[in-house]
């Protein structure tokens, strides 16, 4: 990564721009949920439950150690196994030891995304243990060797062509790009896979403290086999995807279907707390629920940032976001993309190393209006910004272009000055000569400065300053009054 | 519990609560605080036929929208009736064998299938020491459940697990029928939360509304991802 990221973010934008399926896929997605997000929240008007919840959403956070007892505590009592992790690596390394122990020879996941920030799916495939996504999107992406591209539709930049030549090559069967055939070949591929595991692996959407249950959505039914089927169930949870009472998960579990897919509920809502019980005949007989802290303490503690752990993964300001729309997923170089992940992504792998996400977001508030939980992303977008500019030891950030702030502070002084000032102005106006073009505008610069003519014009100097003919029109109406000067 | 000190007291850290406050009870009593829902269990109780009915209606608009299919029944008996003519108008989807498995409950007992299903076909019962019973789930190309809770604002049914009620019946065969009686159907989901904070599910739980459904290859819906391609809800209790 050069220069801090941007040749990959810059690179990235541009293939994710010059991709059609990319372009038409998340044009229709956004059309239909992100524009369908915002229409929901309208409708309810004064009904409408997202600062009720989030005001919820946020005092649990303030006790988040007390909710996390009480889930541990519960889980424990009925025989679940509870791992604490503070890194991705401990995370990882429990289930690793965990499959050792039990000589799994194949691991089921449902869709998680603290499973691939812990990057557990590599450290069991070098000990020689198969790992296989089973939701349909996270499936193809998992066959293509590439990351996901989207929270909730994870091959969102493939068109169907290139799913079906890619089934035809890995699944062994007829070209074909007809979605409902598709979907058939996965299904039958991956029950057998399903029906064969010895350990599934799944995230949580929402853990309650009150109950000492985790629940999971999915419509595919995925989730529900990976933790049904295999004998033994891991659970990877981030410290803040919990709730204290049912009642706040009534609330927040509508607000996550509803902003992520339009639906008043996912199909399947599971909830487990512990192994299944002696004489069913279904799984698991071993249930563990891992912690992952993984910096979410760190972001925890600062007051700036705490709002971005109320985040609940709808994926909505992917729905709505005008840079995501257009870039797509794998720009953001990152397992968390989009609005979201612009925030997320630097506070848990380094500002300074992910320094383009926050510049590369429009600040256009659409995050904000779309978000169920009302999370202020544009606000956070801006703290990370200041960060960059002046840097800050808390977060190890160093300023992130001296020579852009060394630029500002030269330009402070310059156009405070006066007489300098409207010297280079004059200067330039003459140096410019050359690079005007024919339609009167510079369109090519040279230097760094060639950056901005690369995508647009940029107007020239006039030939005379305002001031200077200000200046002739006062000297030369003399005499007239004011007004008339005005009015001229 | 005590293992998990160093990881916690880092929380705690962050949020600059002291190890005193850890116990935390007073701090977090308004956190832990819910709605009476005292009216609400009365409303459920106290419901007419006549607005169960109408329950019933908006049950089966809201699971059109989800192609789960709904079908009414005066009693048992014409429930059996219903049911039987579900399965023999389905295919197998992984073989050829017609065998069906069914819940260990009362009411798919009153519904006697063994006696209306014909020859050719296989009918499971899950009991609890049948050491087989995964085998024939897999082997079952129909799942027939009787889930306790129905949510008509949302069409969802709830299936709690229990002993002679697995979880996999509503899940691994193709067609998954649900058997409900029409008094536990409820309004909407603060109705049911309210009943399952009354009475706790001792085991896991699901909410299912409507067939298994993917929308991953351009946004086209496609029913049977991995679960059921194809969902009935039987509302038995029509009478009286």
């Amino acid at each position: 990564m050069s220069a801090e990221g941007t040749t990959d973010y810059r690179e990235g934008a541009r293939r994710g721009l010059a991709s059609e399926s990319l372009q038409k896929n998340l044009k229709n997605l956004q059309n239909r949920y992100g524009r369908g997000a915002l229409e929901h929240w309208a409708s309810l008007a004064g009904a409408d439950p997202r600062e009720r919840v989030k005001h919820k959403r946020m005092q649990t956070l303030e006790n988040l150690d007390v909710v996390l007892a009480a889930l541990i505590e519960k889980i424990e009592a009925r025989g679940g196994q509870v791992y604490c992790a503070e890194t991705a690596e401990e995370a990882a390394a429990y289930c690793l030891e965990l499959a050792r122990r039990h000589g799994v020879k194949r691991v089921v996941k449902g869709k998680s995304m603290v499973s691939m920030e812990i990057g557990v799916d590599a450290l069991l495939q070098e000990e020689g243990i198969e790992v296989v996504e089973t939701d349909l999107g996270e499936y193809i992406v998992q066959l293509r060797e590439e990351p996901p591209s989207h929270i909730l539709g994870p091959c969102v930049h493939l068109n169907r062509q290139q799913i079906g030549s890619l089934f035809a090559e890995k699944l062994d069967i007829a070209y074909t790009d007809d979605p409902p055939t598709l979907t058939r070949a996965a299904r039958k591929a991956l029950r057998q896979k399903l029906l064969h595991a010895d350990m599934g692996i799944t995230g949580c959407n929402l853990a309650c403290a009150e109950t000492g249950e985790i629940s999971l959505v999915s419509n595919e039914g995925n989730i529900r086999m990976a933790t049904t089927l295999p004998r033994i169930n891991v659970a990877l949870m981030g410290i803040e995807r919990i709730v204290a009472t049912m009642e706040d998960h009534r609330d927040l579990l509508q607000l996550l279907t509803r902003a992520g897919a339009l639906q008043k509920i996912s199909t399947y809502v599971s909830f487990a707390g512990g192994p299944s019980p002696a004489g069913d005949p279904d799984g698991p007989a071993e249930f563990h629920l891992v912690l992952v802290d993984n910096g979410r303490s760190k972001i925890l503690a600062d007051p700036q940032f705490r709002e971005i752990l109320a985040c609940i993964r709808c994926g909505g300001c992917l729905n709505i976001c005008p840079v995501y729309g257009r870039i797509g997923g794998h720009a953001y170089n990152a397992f968390y993309s989009g609005p979201v992940g612009a925030v997320l992504t630097p506070l848990l792998y380094g500002i300074n190393e992910h320094a383009d996400l926050c510049k590369g977001e429009s600040l256009c508030g659409a995050c904000l209006d779309v978000c169920p939980v009302n999370n202020d992303l544009p606000r956070m977008l801006l703290a990370l910004r200041k960060k960059l500019a002046y840097g800050d030891p808390d977060w190890q950030v160093h300023a992130h272009k001296p020579f852009e702030a060394k630029t500002f502070r030269a330009w402070r002084r310059l156009i405070s000055s006066g007489p300098l000032y409207r010297l280079v102005l004059r200067l330039l106006a003459v140096l410019q000569g050359p690079f005007i073009a024919k339609n009167g505008m510079i369109t090519k610069l040279p230097g760094p400065a060639g950056a901005w003519t690369k995508d647009r014009d940029l107007p020239p100097l006039a030939r005379k300053s305002f001031r200077t003919r200000w200046q002739e029109r006062r000297k030369a109406g003399q005499g007239r009054n004011d007004a008339e000067v005005r009015n001229d | 519990m005590t293992e998990h000190n160093p990881f916690m007291s880092r929380i705690r850290t962050a949020l600059g609560h002291s190890a005193v406050q850890a116990g935390g009870v007073e701090r977090c009593s308004a956190l832990f605080r819910t709605t009476d829902s005292v009216e609400i269990l009365e409303r459920i109780e106290s419901r007419s036929q006549e607005s169960r009915r109408e329950l019933l209606q908006q049950f089966r608009e809201n699971a059109a929208l989800l192609n789960l299919n709904v079908h009414a029944a005066a009693g048992f008996s014409a429930a059996g009736e219903i049911i039987a003519g579900i399965i023999q108008n389905s295919e197998p989807e992984f073989g050829s064998d017609r065998q069906v498995i069914q819940h260990d409950h009362p009411d798919i007992a009153a519904l006697a299938l063994s006696t209306r299903l014909g020859d050719g076909v296989v009918l499971h019962t899950t009991g609890t020491a049948d050491r087989d019973l995964r085998e024939k789930t897999i082997a079952s190309f129909v799942g027939l459940t009787a889930p306790f809770w129905g949510v008509a604002d949302s069409a969802t049914v709830v299936q709690i697990t229990m002993p002679g009620q697995p979880r996999s019946t509503s899940l691994v065969p193709a067609v998954h029928i649900a058997l409900l009686r029409l008094e536990n159907l409820l309004a909407d989901l603060t109705e049911l939360y309210a009943v399952l904070r009354r009475d706790p599910p001792a085991s896991s739980y699901v909410f299912i509304s409507g067939p298994s459904k993917t929308a991953d290859i351009e946004s086209k819906l496609v029913h049977g991802a991995h679960g059921p391609r194809e969902m009935h809800a039987v509302v038995v209790g029509l009478e009286r």
